[in-house]
C-alpha cells in the first residue's frame, strides 16, 4: 500500500484529463484553419480514454484511466461562400473546419470539473497521509 | 504496562478502521478516476467487514490481532445507474463520501495518537514532550 493511498489512480486520471483539455484548446484554436500540412482543412481531434490496471486491493482491482489515442473526427466541416478567400474553390466555396465551437465548450467544461474533482482526491490523501505522519506527536 | 496499551481494545480496533478507511480513501480515487469510464461500477468497503466487526464487538470477543478480519472491497451493489452508459458513479457523493472518510481518518489517528501519549505518559510523568 502506498502511504499516499489511490494517489497513483487519481495521478493517471489527472493527466488523462489535462490532455482532453490541451485537445480542446488546440480544437478551438485551429476553429477557422483552413489549410494544413496534409492539405485541407483542419479536421477536430477527439481524444478516446481507456482504463488501466493499477493494482489489485482488498480483493478489486483498481483502474485509472489513461489516453488511449487521438484520432480526428471524420464529418465534413460547413461550406461557406467566400469567393475573396484564397482557399476558395472555383465555386467561391470554402471548406471551414468541422469544429463546433459550443461542443468544444461542453468538453472544456467537463473536462476540467473531472480534473478539479480528482486534484481535490489528491489533496484529500495528501491529507490523510499528513496525519498519518502525525501520529504519536 | 506496555503490552496493555498496545493491546486494548480501542487502539487495536482504530488500526482495524484506519485500515479500511485507508482502503477506502483508494475505492474512492478509484471511482473518481472513472467517473466517465462507461459500464463503471462504484467500488466500496464490502458491507461484510463492518457485519464482522459488529457481531464479534457484540459477542465480546477481542478482534486484536486477527488477521482474518480485514477490509475489502467490493461493487457497491445499492449504487444505482441512471446514466445510459450504466456507469453508477455519482460526483457528488463521491466527493461526500471522501469529506466523510477524511473527517472519520483523522478521528482516527487521533484516537491512536492519544493511545501512544497516554503511554509516553506513562514512561516520562509528563504529557505532550
Amino acid at each position: 500500500m502506498n502511504i499516499i493511498s489511490g494517489i497513483d489512480i487519481t495521478a493517471g486520471a489527472l493527466s488523462a484529463q489535462r490532455m482532453r483539455l490541451d485537445i480542446v484548446a488546440q480544437n478551438i484554436a485551429n476553429a477557422e484553419t483552413t489549410r494544413t500540412e496534409t492539405g485541407g482543412p483542419y479536421q477536430r481531434q477527439v481524444v478516446s480514454f481507456e482504463t488501466e490496471l493499477v493494482k489489485q486491493a482488498g480483493g478489486q482491482s483498481l483502474q485509472t484511466v489513461k489516453v488511449s489515442g487521438i484520432a480526428a473526427d471524420k464529418t465534413p466541416g460547413q461550406q461557406v461562400y467566400n469567393p475573396q478567400h484564397p482557399d476558395a474553390g472555383p465555386d467561391g466555396m470554402v471548406q471551414m473546419p468541422n469544429v463546433n465551437l459550443a461542443y468544444e465548450m461542453v468538453d472544456l467544461i467537463t473536462a476540467s470539473r473531472a480534473y478539479e474533482a480528482n486534484l481535490s482526491v489528491a489533496k484529500n490523501a495528501k491529507n490523510l497521509a499528513m496525519k498519518t505522519l502525525e501520529i504519536g506527536k | 504496562m506496555i503490552d496493555p496499551i498496545f493491546q486494548s481494545d480501542n487502539y487495536q480496533l482504530s488500526r482495524k478502521l484506519l485500515d479500511a478507511a485507508a482502503l477506502r480513501q483508494e475505492a474512492i480515487a478509484s471511482n473518481i478516476a472513472n467517473a466517465e469510464t462507461p459500464g463503471y461500477r462504484r467500488l466500496d468497503l464490502a458491507p461484510t467487514f463492518a457485519e464482522q466487526l459488529k457481531s464479534r464487538m457484540a459477542a465480546g470477543e477481542s478482534v486484536a490481532g486477527d488477521d482474518s478480519l480485514r477490509p475489502t472491497l467490493s461493487e457497491d451493489l445499492n449504487a444505482r445507474s441512471v446514466r445510459p452508459d450504466g456507469n453508477s458513479v455519482e460526483i457528488e457523493h463521491e466527493l461526500l463520501a471522501m469529506n466523510k472518510n477524511s473527517v472519520e481518518y483523522n478521528y482516527l489517528t487521533e484516537v491512536v495518537s492519544n493511545n501512544i501519549k497516554q503511554l509516553k505518559l506513562a514512561i516520562t510523568g509528563q504529557g505532550g514532550a
